[in-house]
């Protein structure tokens, strides 16, 4: 039976060629986009490299201080950390590293802007680098102060022309020189919170680690033993942030301390809300950008149901003689539902391909550095379930309507339904 | 005939409710998109009030080093920077210095809060700073050494904030009030626009910062003019030069065009990318429309044939199956205009309602055009319908 109805479909696709490619373009087009979204989200929030383990996983960057009437937002002090959030229980590790800053490298006379990353030790353990050679530099290296950086490939390459067997070399930043002792694969730039060139201890960098002023430039990534155990880190870390002494010294005004660990996500989404509130917002952010997609999908939709319509008055007298011989109108919106399925598939499989080049050209833009986007397992399964979706969102009401054809003034070529 | 149109579109109202769904949505992806257009081409149109090509930024961070010795040091640097051959002029500025993404808005009032125009980007500039960003003054005169020894705090303020304050007055030589300070107000410049080129212009403040100033906080940034063609070279040289002097210090030297177009490429990006999706948005209404009329035009071949026999003309056809359409799209333009007039009435964004009219007229052409474009094919396929073969086929 649904192989007749494929047949038919496939039959009924070739019969009028313009109209299957209107319909293809708007829905492939739909598609691509969609997928190109879901993509630079995916690539953005999801588990890829360095942050593989994303279910474990916990960031705290942004901190308020927060009274009454003021507040001030920034990055915690690394002291801040040290002293507070260093010595929680219950994550496995907590890595101190500062945000991403800016350093200059000299290629000859040629200007090399290299953005630069101070992290302790256990930033290497918390995350997951491809390391290409050589090897994170240690924790008595970080408190030694040792000058020694771990690049990335695009960085060994440009500034000393291989990307190989640079380890041993020194590298000359911000007038500094750093022994390099490992290469990692190229981060994106997406990846905001282990994104860099150049990573380099942290107490080689020029900010003070002593001064006990909250606020500082620095960020927290937690390792919890199991996905299971976020909520009691979470919960653990809300006690010792409230436990922190208040800075009333410098801020007379502040009444708390407001600092959170999240999610990848959610720490994504705190940041674009800009939300001071335990709740990062996630649910909201979920809601506009469903309602946003819902929006886009519309318009391809409506035009796919009003080229339906038309096509099936077309095909009128058809629903007639199988109304004449006894098909009930649920088995012609069946097989209406699954013809416009089967067309939205195929534009689904051009989509895909179309996705893939702009995914392509995206890459070779140099629009964000070292992006590597792609299609992979989730944003596939995500294509699916968006041309499913969209499949029967623009072949319910046609179906519908071609059901209520009454036999009689469908044989005559009547197309209106009674 | 029009009213005649009218009559027809709205008696089958139920067949064409998706139709004029479709043209509803079409306007107002158009509206939006013209919205964004308009807004940004009329501000990129503003001039920026100050020259940028040959300025460097100099950003100096002290580190770990004690606060007491930064003062000294940044003169030491600048002593330094000035007697290269290559820099014309250089001097301390805000941090929020043009293009750099950094921005500053406070209140500036007359006396006793009479006036208050709010968010004005304020700087604090040295005397240099006139030379180096090319400002030109409409009135008044720039910050000098006369200003060394008097009680007020010198100002020079852009002219739409000096009209909105004291409108009709000349502003020279009033006292303004801004963060608990009292300004007396030396000159005027027309416009300055450190946001940027796409952004909002707003009204500004420069303050001058007076050599004899003992603290670094409210100008740590440096500004300096470089002669056309210095390069990748004297940057070099520059870096070299200040981290001898400043030792520990952490330098960074920025390009102000190389900042801008960098901000531009910030701005624009989800701008093109939102544009291109609404684009393709537009095609596919079009071809939707395109693929629904010629698919009505070989439907109504009996009705249509039986005109042209009674004795329409071709054009006359041609002319109703245009009409038919453009009245649709009259249906769902007039949804649309009442949605899209709601933004100016709320004041949504903040954006003048006149950004929003000129948007509205853009899309109402927008459509209408679009609309005629795609009945243009299936309306002379109308016209070239032969009623002999038309009514043959009932």
């Amino acid at each position: 039976m649904l192989l007749s109805y494929l047949n038919i479909a496939w039959k009924v696709l070739l019969r009028r060629k313009f109209f299957t490619a209107i319909s293809l373009f708007g829905i492939s087009f739909t598609l691509m986009i969609l997928l190109v979204v879901y993509a630079l989200f995916d690539f953005t929030v999801g588990p890829q490299m360095p942050e593989k383990r994303t279910d474990r996983l916990l960031f705290a960057r942004s901190m308020y201080i927060w009274g009454p009437t003021t507040e001030n937002q920034s990055s915690p002090s690394y002291s801040f950390l040290e002293h507070h959030i260093r010595p929680l229980r219950t994550p496995e590790k907590v890595s101190i590293s500062t945000g991403t800053g800016t350093g200059v490298a000299y290629v000859g006379n040629q200007k090399l802007k290299l953005d630069q990353k101070y992290t302790d030790a256990e930033f290497w353990q918390v995350l997951d680098f491809d390391f290409v050679e050589g090897r994170p530099y240690s924790a008595s290296e970080v408190r030694d102060a040792a000058h020694v950086a771990v690049l990335n490939e695009t960085t060994a390459r440009r500034y000393f022309g291989a990307d190989r067997g640079v380890l041993g070399r020194t590298l000359v930043t911000d007038e500094v020189r750093y022994q390099v002792v490992g290469v990692v694969r190229d981060v994106p730039a997406t990846r905001d919170f282990t994104y860099a060139d150049v990573w380099l201890p942290i107490t080689t960098g020029t900010q003070d680690i002593h001064n006990p002023e909250y606020m500082g430039e620095c960020m927290a990534i937690l390792l919890a033993r199991t996905p299971q155990d976020v909520p009691a880190v979470q919960q653990e870390f809300a006690q010792a942030v409230a436990r922190a002494p208040l800075p009333t010294d410098v801020y007379k005004w502040c009444k708390e301390v407001r600092l959170y660990a999240g999610s990848l996500l959610a720490t994504h989404v705190r940041d674009f809300m800009d939300s001071d509130e335990p709740d990062p917002g996630v649910g909201r952010f979920t809601r506009v950008g469903a309602g946003l997609l819902g929006l886009f999908m519309l318009l391809p939709a409506l035009s796919l149901i009003n080229i339906n319509i038309s096509r099936i008055r077309e095909r009128s007298s058809e629903i007639g003689v199988r109304k004449a011989f006894g098909a009930t109108s649920g088995a012609l919106v069946r097989q209406f539902l699954i013809e416009n399925i089967f067309l939205t598939l195929l534009g689904g499989v051009l989509g895909l391909g179309l996705a893939a080049g702009a995914l392509h050209l995206l890459n070779s833009s140099d629009l964000i550095a070292y992006t590597e986007f792609g299609l992979n397992g989730r944003v596939f399964g995500g294509a699916v379930l968006a041309v499913l979706f969209f499949g029967i969102l623009s072949g319910v009401y046609p179906a519908y309507k071609m059901s209520k054809l009454q036999a009689v003034k469908a044989l005559k070529g009547e197309s209106t339904p009674a | 005939m029009i009213r005649h149109l009218f009559t027809l579109i709205w008696n089958r109202r139920r067949a064409n409710f998706l139709l004029i769904a479709e043209v509803f949505l079409a306007f107002v992806v158009l509206f939006v998109v013209g919205s964004m257009l308009v807004y940004n081409q009329q501000n990129y149109r503003t001039p920026l009030g100050f020259g940028y090509a040959h300025v460097w930024r100099v950003d100096l961070d002290p580190g770990t080093q004690p606060k007491a010795s930064y003062l000294p040091t940044v003169r030491q640097v600048q002593a330094l920077l000035r007697a290269m051959p290559e820099v014309v002029a250089v001097g301390r500025s805000s941090s929020n210095t043009p293009f750099s993404g950094s921005s500053n808005g406070s209140p500036v009032s007359t006396p006793g809060q009479k006036i208050v125009v709010e968010h004005v980007s304020g700087h604090s500039l040295e005397d240099p700073l006139r030379e180096v960003l090319e400002l030109p003054l409409v009135a008044g005169r720039w910050f000098d050494h006369r200003d060394d020894a008097t009680t007020l705090r010198p100002a020079v303020l852009t002219r739409d904030l000096a009209q909105r304050l004291f409108a009709g007055q000349s502003p020279l030589g009033q006292v303004v009030h801004r963060n608990d300070e009292d300004l007396r107000i030396v000159g005027l410049v027309e416009q300055f626009r450190p946001d940027g080129d796409l952004a909002e212009p707003r009204p500004a403040i420069f303050l001058r910062v007076n050599p004899q100033d003992t603290t670094l906080n409210e100008a740590n940034m440096l500004l300096l003019r470089v002669r056309p063609g210095a390069g990748a070279e004297l940057e070099r040289r520059m870096s070299t030069a200040i981290l001898a002097t400043a030792k520990g210090w952490n330098v960074s030297i920025t390009a102000l065009p190389e900042q801008r177009a960098a901000q531009l490429k910030r701005t624009l990006t989800p701008l093109v990318a939102l544009g291109l999706v609404c684009g393709f948005l537009i095609l596919n209404v079009a071809l939707g429309l395109f693929g629904v009329l010629w698919q009505t035009i070989n439907q109504r071949r009996a009705e249509l044939g039986v005109r042209r026999a009674l004795g329409a003309t071709a054009a006359a056809i041609s002319g109703q199956v245009l009409g038919e359409i453009l009245v649709i799209t009259t249906f769902g333009l007039v949804l649309g205009l009442l949605v899209a007039v709601q933004f100016p009435l709320l004041g949504v964004f903040n954006i003048k309602a006149g950004v929003y009219g000129t948007a509205m007229a853009l899309a109402t052409v927008g459509l209408y055009a679009l609309a005629t474009a795609c009945a243009l094919y299936p309306s002379r396929l109308a016209a070239g319908i032969q009623p002999a073969v038309a009514l043959r086929e009932e």
